[in-house]
């Protein structure tokens, strides 16, 4: 089968098992045992908040040389409201997921961006994993001064992997800070740059206060920040093909393209009442995919294979995968696309891989 | 005497011997009117020609005779088969499987491809002088696990001990090949013999009798409460020996890495079969609706639902209720069998224990 990508684990819901939602059941146990149990449970939920939470309190206190700023000096923070917006929470939570997704075999589980990477410890295991090269850092510092060390080592490490002006953007102060401007468009550059499998909210405009100390007054101003742009593809990076240059040139052919191939794939579908009218869409959960593998092949898919009716992410992904598992099996050539590219909904990686089916079935009937 | 834990009373050694030849040689009286009670025939002639009849002395051939004609055994000279290669190598399981686990690749002489299909290539050739058919099963990339599997899960389809079923006699593990191999069937499979004329006239007694060979075929495996690898009852998976005889053929099972999510024959599989894991079911029942299905084509001579793709097929039957309709060739008797056989209720569905005798009354 194909494997799912290791997913890290999520934090159990809140226990929400009050007194009055107690089972009918709980009650006619003796008085006794029915405390026992309670017991057992307290202990349970605490040693699994124990391990889960952050390992340090929540709430450190602030030392006077975090706020007291110098002459001229400028300080950013983001606006409160922005926490509240919901294309900005979505940017957070993909990207805490992305993370704890890579890291899941080292058993890191990030929480919170600011808190949990201005030390430079995720940061490294991240390169680790996403550039395959081990750094040579110490493991684990605990002075200040260590860890900024690190976090430059880190950090040059990244600009160097990244190659591009932006590094402006961020730096060891800033990382260091908790700046968590700074951390985003750290990370969404590299999301973006090993094409992580992730769909980034486009266009998050973040509202960020700037305060400077001039002749001993704070002056703020307010400026958008923007975090992420619009991207054409989310796909996997490789070698170019007729797609990058279709794309890039000949947009008006491009709809000729789709044209085709949503005739091919209809002449098949329509032998079990299916239609699709847009490929962008209709082939993301894998269904349609499945199905016209089938079709093209001559076989049956027995149900307990795939989510006839897939309802998250990733059971399309599943989904995708096993297509594409099916695909390699009849002897196709694996496609230059990864499942997590199709469900993102990308173009490109769907056009590549229904055009692959075509160009080898357009004479079957 | 134990032996009768579902043991083919009427298995021949090498010599052609039933154990009933050497219940009537040694003279163990009841042992053999036990055994012709119990169904074993008195009419199998061994390798010199003589039935048990002949071997047994004085009485004891008498009263065996009235007992047989009493249970309405046929009681003419069943003609030596000789299986002596097979048989064989039936006498000890253990030695056996030990013994031609592993055949030699280059043991093999094959010669001429009979079929390509989605499981793998088939050839003809030799072995130990013997004809047989060698399918080289279609691993896309033979991993030291699926060789493991393959391992574990072939001595499972050797299965010897009953005239219905045609065993896999040996395979060869030398990876990337991997090859199922087991006897030649002049006239081929079933579905050859009634769709694509191969010289043989199916009459209706034919044709109840190639259901009650399959039919015994198939309760004696789901004797065997064997799940992996599965096995898809229907035509192009059972074998027409050359007396005729129509034998389920193992090497037609699926093992575990084989055609995974790929169901290449839906049309004669059940609903749930098509929906639910093997686990999830219950596969005797299965069997059963397909065993319906092959019914309908013994009768109309027709392949089910042939204008039809499989995801078509599938589909329909899975999710729309598509079925096969009776036409008015085929018998009443035989409409309401095969109406039993494939009951929308799995749980509903005769055992193939229940269907045998009702096949053997039909036949006379």
């Amino acid at each position: 089968m194909a494997s799912p990508r290791s997913v890290s684990p999520r934090p159990p819901g809140p226990i929400s098992k009050t007194d009055k939602e107690e089972s009918f059941w709980d009650k006619i146990g003796t008085l006794g045992r029915k405390k026992r149990i309670k017991e057992v449970q307290e202990v349970q939920a605490e040693g699994k908040y124990a391990i889960d939470s952050p390992g340090s309190p929540v709430a450190p206190v602030i030392p006077p040389e975090e706020y007291e700023l110098e002459e001229n000096e400028e300080r950013s923070m983001i606006q409160r409201q922005a926490f509240e917006d919901s294309k900005f929470q979505e940017l957070l939570h993909v990207l805490i997921e992305w993370i704890n997704d890579e890291l899941a075999s080292q058993r890191i589980i990030v929480q919170d961006l600011s808190e949990d990477l201005y030390d430079g410890q995720v940061l490294q295991k991240l390169l680790e994993k996403l550039a395959g090269a081990k750094l040579d850092v110490p493991e684990v510092t605990q002075s200040e001064e260590g860890q900024r060390q690190k976090l430059a080592v880190v950090l040059a490490h990244f600009n160097q992997v990244l190659g591009r002006s932006e590094s402006s953007k961020w730096s060891v102060e800033s990382i260091h800070s908790k700046n968590l401007i700074a951390i985003l468009h750290l990370l969404v550059a590299l999301a973006r740059h090993f094409r992580a499998p992730v769909r980034l909210p486009e266009n998050v405009l973040v509202p960020v206060v700037v305060v400077q100390k001039s002749g001993g007054q704070l002056n703020h101003r307010i400026i958008q920040e923007k975090i992420t742009y619009s991207y054409d593809d989310v796909g996997m990076r490789c070698e170019r093909d007729a797609f990058d240059t279709l794309f890039d040139h000949a947009p008006d052919k491009l709809q000729v393209v789709k044209k085709s191939l949503v005739t091919f794939v209809n002449k098949q579908l329509n032998k079990i009442n299916l239609e699709v009218t847009e490929l962008e869409t209709q082939f993301h959960d894998g269904v349609y995919l499945t199905l016209l593998m089938g079709l093209l092949e001559g076989f049956f898919v027995p149900l307990y294979c795939f989510h006839l009716t897939p309802k998250d992410f990733d059971q399309k992904v599943h989904n995708v995968a096993f297509a594409f598992e099916l695909m390699e099996e009849v002897g196709i050539a694996k496609p230059k696309a990864r499942p997590e590219d199709i469900v993102n909904q990308d173009l490109k990686s769907t056009l590549r891989v229904l055009y692959n089916l075509f160009s080898r079935y357009k004479n079957v009937m | 005497m134990l032996l009768r834990q579902k043991a083919d009373l009427n298995f021949a050694n090498e010599h052609g011997n039933t154990p009933l030849h050497y219940a009537c040689f040694w003279g163990y009286n009841e042992i053999a009117e036990d055994l012709v009670h119990h169904g074993a025939l008195v009419s199998i002639a061994n390798k010199d020609g003589d039935t048990p009849l002949d071997k047994a002395k004085g009485n004891l051939a008498k009263a065996l005779h009235d007992i047989a004609v009493e249970a309405g055994q046929d009681l003419k000279k069943i003609t030596f088969k000789d299986q002596s290669w097979i048989g064989l190598k039936t006498r000890s399981r253990d030695a056996t499987l030990s013994r031609h686990k592993g055949i030699n690749i280059k043991d093999l002489q094959l010669r001429e491809k009979v079929a390509s299909t989605p499981s793998g290539d088939t050839y003809r050739g030799i072995w130990q002088k013997n004809e047989i058919i060698a399918k080289i099963l279609a691993v896309r990339n033979c991993t030291s696990r699926i060789s493991r599997d393959f391992n574990e899960e072939f001595p499972k389809l050797r299965i010897f001990s009953h005239p219905n079923i045609l065993p896999v006699i040996g395979c060869c593990n030398s990876p990337p090949n991997l090859v199922v191999i087991n006897q030649y069937m002049h006239w081929g499979s079933l579905y050859t013999v009634l769709h694509e004329g191969s010289g043989v006239v199916v009459d209706t007694a034919l044709a109840l009798r190639f259901a009650l060979d399959v039919a015994r075929g198939m309760s004696f495996l789901h004797s065997l409460e064997r799940t992996i690898p599965e096995y898809h009852l229907n035509s192009r998976h059972v074998m027409i020996d050359e007396d005729l005889t129509a034998r389920v053929n193992m090497a037609d099972a699926k093992f575990s890495f084989q055609e995974k999510g790929r169901i290449y024959y839906p049309a004669w599989m059940s609903p749930e079969a098509l929906q639910k894991k093997i686990s999830d079911r219950n596969w005797e029942s299965s069997d059963m609706w397909s065993f319906a299905i092959l019914l309908w084509e013994l009768a109309t001579r027709e392949v089910p639902f042939a204008d039809q793709s499989a995801m078509e097929v599938g589909m329909k039957i899975a999710l729309e209720g598509l079925r096969v309709t009776m036409k008015p060739g085929i018998s009443a008797h035989l409409q309401k069998l095969i109406r039993i056989c494939m009951n929308e209720d799995p749980g509903k569905r005769p055992t193939f224990d229940m269907v045998i005798p009702i096949l053997e009354k039909m036949k006379r």
